[in-house]
């Protein structure tokens, strides 16, 4: 990376004893940093495939399912997946649409604000102004609550929607993308008489890409993970829960299963298929989010 | 991230406000959408504070209730449990902006000493990787890996620990799963930004610190960390600001009524005051606005210290 050295020809290199321990020390740290950032997943996983009767007496780490025949036990995955009469599956197609509608809903007004800012109107300070207050303000959970109920919004799609999908942090940096295009490119579009929706979605959004593709990666891992909001909002609406309030819903009824008389050991299994259902899709997606997030954090600090 | 200050000057020659509206209106017209979103989910709820000064009753609303002055704040500072949920937010947030800070620098650190190039990006994927799990998903993990017979439990038991659900125990260990828990999650997501700017460091430097026989520690100590102190120093000041504000949903999935004393903050017992064991809006609006004070409180003074520190601020 940075550190290595590009030696020219004809240097002579020869890393001394304590440079080599060194990279020894590191190397064993960071394998360490690697191994505590795998274990739990790769814990829950094989948790998944085992039998629920073996699991509950397992002790530590599971590093290999455990079952009484050897082969990976799917039960747990065909409970998952009939659980509370298909609620899983059904929470899956509501999380997906709370994800597009607030990146979605979120895009479009970020662009706006930013938009109309970067054109610098008079009141363009004030603006800024109201956009900043609500980042270091806020009503509190209680005052919101009230509003959303007050609204009639509470127990609808609209409220797990809405109330979060903008943000003035993201504004902001949505602004700092615009800052960063070229102003010519703009001049040249109004002599060509392009309107201002023209100009922010067509010619000012694709080329500020790299950091609202940020943004729009962090709204949706944002609402990915949300479960309070939908505690808050939804709470007697199973139907519209996301995936993640129905993990904390099922781990909590695990703790009651274990006390029940002849229970149905495989049932125990279910949380931890449905962490694995909720989160692999995400790891996977991953590699592609790292990539667009690490260059936008480095247009961020490159910048001024 | 950070941006210089937004400077209200117009480009226009005539800078009258009538001048503006001609020119600029469809601008206005177009920002009332965003406008009405943050005027409606952000700036309506602001009113609602009020109700921390009241005996707000769901029957009259926020219009006939009855005005009690500081009352309410008095019945907060009386309680215990509020003198415990404050200490404990106290507590855990000097945890997240001390060891929580300082844990991502040295990972970066640390990733930016691997020479070769594809393992330190392997490492950088499978380090960052728990920044994608979600809260709910960590916090069960937590239980599952604390509980008595759990993976870290079983670990700790080596060291002569006694084989216990942590999570159970009512005691400050209860910060530190909080922060470690923080630590897991971020600490990857973190350190990327460090290396980053690790990299863009002139190669030049360590050529001719190289020529000059200056040892890895040497150009460590000398190039690289002198480098990234700015970015480090800038960070540190945005995390002030956001600290008290943020990484506390982890507290409400993880914390149990035998451990409150350790375990409850002051989000937490916002909520609960409001939704779960009371249903006292007024005092829970309280908590949250006193909570709300001292999070705007930090965000300035970071933000001026930041300014001062590196001339960069977030607004």
């Amino acid at each position: 990376m940075a550190r290595k050295p590009k030696y020219k020809e004809g240097m002579v290199v020869h890393p001394s004893l304590g440079e080599r321990v060194a990279d020894v020390i590191i190397g064993i740290i960071l394998l360490a940093c690697m191994a505590l950032a795998i274990i739990p997943m790769w814990h829950t996983l094989m948790a998944s495939l085992s039998d629920g009767n073996l699991l509950l007496a397992h002790n530590g780490v599971l590093w290999k399912w455990v079952t009484a025949d050897g082969k990976p036990n799917w039960d747990g995955y065909i409970k998952t997946l009939s659980y509370d009469d298909m609620a899983i599956i059904k929470s899956y197609a509501y999380t997906i649409l709370y994800v597009v509608g607030n990146v979605l809903v979120g895009l479009v007004l970020n662009v706006i604000a930013a938009y109309v800012i970067y054109r610098k109107p008079k009141a363009s300070g004030i603006m800024m102004l109201f956009i900043i207050i609500s980042l270091m303000f806020n009503g509190g959970t209680v005052p919101t609550y009230m509003v959303i109920r007050n609204l009639g919004m509470t127990g609808t799609v609209w409220s797990m929607i809405l109330p979060d999908c903008t943000n003035a942090m993201f504004i902001i940096l949505t602004l700092n993308a615009f800052k960063q295009v070229p102003k010519s490119t703009i001049e040249a579009a109004e002599l060509d008489g392009a309107g201002h929706f023209t100009i922010m979605f067509r010619i000012l959004l694709p080329q500020a890409m790299g950091l609202v593709t940020v943004t729009m990666i962090n709204t949706a891992i944002i609402s990915w993970n949300a479960w309070f909001n939908a505690m808050l909002y939804v709470p007697s609406d199973k139907n519209l829960w996301p995936l993640q309030l129905w993990i904390k819903q099922i781990v909590a009824d695990n703790a009651t299963l274990t006390t029940a008389t002849s229970p149905d050991w495989n049932r125990y299994l279910v949380s931890y298929c449905v962490i694995i259902i909720a989160t692999l899709p995400v790891l996977i997606a991953m590699p592609f989010a790292q990539k667009q997030l690490q260059k936008g954090s480095l247009m961020g600090a490159v910048k001024e | 991230m950070a941006k210089t200050k937004s400077k209200s000057a117009t480009y226009n020659p005539k800078n009258t406000w009538k001048y503006d509206l001609k020119k600029n209106g469809v601008l206005y017209l177009i920002f009332l959408i965003p406008f009405t979103f943050l005027l409606i989910f952000k700036y309506i709820p602001m009113v609602g504070i009020l109700m921390a000064f009241q005996d707000y009753k769901v029957a009259k609303g926020l219009f006939d209730s009855p005005w009690v002055g500081l009352d309410k704040f008095q019945e907060l500072f009386a309680g215990a449990q509020f003198g415990y949920a404050f200490r404990n937010t106290v507590y855990m947030a000097l945890l997240n902006l001390t060891l929580g800070f300082i844990i991502p620098v040295i990972l970066g650190l640390l990733i930016s000493q691997v020479r070769n190039k594809r393992r330190s990006r392997v490492v950088q994927t499978i380090t960052y990787m728990p920044y994608f799990v979600a809260p709910v998903v960590v916090c069960t993990l937590a239980k599952e890996f604390l509980k008595e017979g759990g993976a870290i439990t079983m670990f700790l038991t080596m060291f002569g620990l006694p084989n216990q659900n942590w999570l159970a125990v009512n005691s400050p260990v209860f910060w530190f799963i909080n922060c470690f828990l923080g630590i897991w999650q971020g600490a990857g997501y973190g350190a990327i930004v460090y290396i980053a700017a690790i990299n863009g460091i002139d190669q030049n430097l360590y050529e001719a610190a190289c020529i000059d026989g200056a040892s890895r520690w040497q150009r460590l100590w000398n190039i690289t960390i002198p480098s990234i102190v700015p970015l480090v120093v800038m960070m540190f000041t945005m995390q002030i600001g956001l600290v008290f504000m943020t990484g506390f949903d982890k507290v409400l999935l993880l914390y149990m009524p035998t451990t409150y004393e350790f375990s409850d903050c002051l989000s937490t017992y916002t909520y609960r005051m409001a939704f779960s064991s009371g249903n006292d809006f007024s005092l829970s609006t309280a908590s949250g606005l006193l909570q709300s004070i001292i999070g705007t409180l930090l965000l300035i003074f970071g933000n001026k210290m930041s300014e001062k520190a590196t001339k960069m601020s977030l607004f």
